[in-house]
């Protein structure tokens, strides 16, 4: 991080209370956080052409638009953006959404430092594949 | 919205029926179907009997850049099993007794295109295997065949049932349950959402009135929409497409309210809900067999001017289903809407009892005196 511009993330979370603790917690660290409380805005923020995102963090279950369904529409569109998910309900949506490319599949409760790392590590690998 | 009555829908051409109305729960699934469309991602779309789950897959299809491929239907509640399988994979010639012929399944049909899964919560369990196999990898055997065949069709199921309590029960496949919930989308009943009736009446007399031009049909007062507003519609949009119908036989709209369901005569502007319709907190008292028998009397009164509709047969059902509907409303109430422990001491399957809930218009006690007006 540090010279240039700030890192962008979109977090998609339907728990009120998580979403806010992310967002609080990767403002805090100099990110540039975007928050979604479902699939659908999600969608939408991604659909709109301003908004290009270095990293995602999504949560699998949530009503309508599903986290997996997030993953797959994203990997779609653009394959290298890395992105996170967090899922607290046992193995069927994390194998999807490891099918569906997700980069890195987190089960609950999630550290929010060892959260961190993981963005860091994430964002560096997607650089140096962009310097590539 | 209501169900299409065409079985299949062939390719493209003119467009779905539209999704009417102005509740939240429409306005949203207006914008979820425009925006997921084109994902081809699986699709589960759920909701009571007769509320339009075809008419959000038909938008769907229309929204997205398979509308000129095939769009086919199957309903997996309506056939038997080995029926099934060679229904959506296809069968080899000779694969079993009766086969004469190849044929080719809905899966292969539908290649290109949408294929819609009705009433997918009545699929038995190794259907559903074999459904979770080809949707995981794309490929699939017909039926008494070696090869495999690979087909890109478009899966959006549809169900009425309660999957994730299936899926507690051991009925449903987990790992399927998720592969086609990557996108859902709930229609609420129609009595959850009243504000849609006005629109939705307006749309059939239209539609009517088009269909039969030389046919002049009455309009509806505003007294008449608001008694129609607050009857509770068990059989959602397709019961009120199919009352609105009437009124191109009767030319009277307090006659087209007259043949509404006893269990919820209207008078006076609200719905008079029937002794059960108010779940009873307790066991059924002698008050409440009188009403039964108040009813059937009233019934025979009536019928008694026309006996050309008189019939001990309708008569001993409407009976049975009063007496069904005390005695389940009366379980469920002890306890406490628990279904499976309802099911298990009526000795009725869970299925059985969701049906009858269902079927008899059995609601919540939150639910009981629900009236918008």
């Amino acid at each position: 991080m540090g010279e240039c511009m700030p890192q962008k993330l979109l977090i998609i979370e339907d728990n009120e209370e998580v979403l806010i603790s992310l967002y609080n917690y990767f403002i805090a660290k100099g990110f540039d956080v975007t928050s979604a409380s479902n699939g659908l805005d999600a969608l939408k923020l991604l659909e709109s052409e301003q908004e290009n995102f270095d990293l995602i963090i999504t949560d699998l279950i949530m009503p309508s638009v599903s986290g997996v369904g997030i993953i797959a529409i994203v990997k779609k569109k653009s394959p290298h953006t890395p992105i996170i998910a967090i899922t607290g309900w046992g193995e069927h949506p994390e194998a999807l959404a490891k099918e569906a490319r997700a980069d890195i599949v987190l089960e609950k409760p999630v550290e929010l430092a060892d959260l961190e790392s993981l963005v860091n590590e994430l964002l560096s690998l997607s650089k140096d594949q962009q310097k590539k | 919205m209501a169900n299409m009555n065409k079985k299949e829908t062939a390719k493209g051409g003119k467009g779905p029926q539209p999704l009417i109305g102005i509740s939240r729960n429409i306005l949203k699934i207006k914008d979820l179907v425009s925006h997921i469309a084109d994902t081809g991602l699986n699709i589960l779309v759920s909701g009571e009997t007769g509320v339009g789950k075809e008419v959000v897959a038909q938008n769907l299809y229309f929204g997205s850049n398979r509308k000129n491929k095939p769009f086919l239907k199957v309903n997996c509640a309506a056939l038997p099993e080995g029926l099934l399988e060679s229904e959506l994979y296809g069968h080899e010639r000779g694969a079993f007794t009766g086969a004469e012929r190849k044929k080719r399944g809905k899966f292969e049909l539908a290649h290109g295109g949408v294929l819609f899964l009705d009433e997918i919560g009545d699929m038995s369990l190794p259907l559903q295997s074999k459904l979770l196999h080809v949707l995981q990898s794309g490929v699939f055997s017909p039926l008494g065949s070696e090869k495999e065949l690979r087909a890109d069709t478009w899966v959006i199921a549809a169900t009425n049932h309660n999957l994730e309590e299936e899926i507690f029960e051991k009925k449903f496949r987990e790992d399927l349950y998720y592969r086609l919930n990557t996108i859902k989308i709930h229609i609420d009943p129609l009595r959850e959402r009243k504000e849609d009736i006005p629109l939705l009446i307006d749309y059939y007399l239209n539609q009517y009135e088009l269909r039969y031009p030389s046919k002049k049909i009455i309009r509806p007062s505003q007294s008449i929409i608001r008694e129609l507003i607050a009857y509770p519609w068990p059989g959602n949009v397709r019961e009120l497409q199919n009352v609105l119908k009437r009124i191109l036989v009767t030319d009277s709209w307090e006659e087209v309210l007259q043949g509404l369901p006893k269990l919820h005569q209207i008078g006076n502007n609200r719905v008079v809900p029937s002794p059960s319709t108010v779940i009873t907190p307790d066991r059924p008292g002698p008050e409440q067999f009188a009403t039964l028998l108040d009813g059937i009397f009233s019934h025979l009164e009536k019928e008694s001017q026309d006996f050309s509709s008189f019939s001990l047969k309708d008569i001993k059902r409407k009976a049975v289903d009063r007496v069904e509907r005390e005695v389940i409303s009366y379980v469920l109430h002890k306890t406490n809407w628990n279904r499976t422990k309802a099911s298990k001491i009526l000795q009725i399957s869970y299925k059985t009892l969701l049906y009858k809930i269902s079927d008899l218009s059995i609601k919540p006690p939150q639910r009981a005196s629900q009236n918008l007006f």
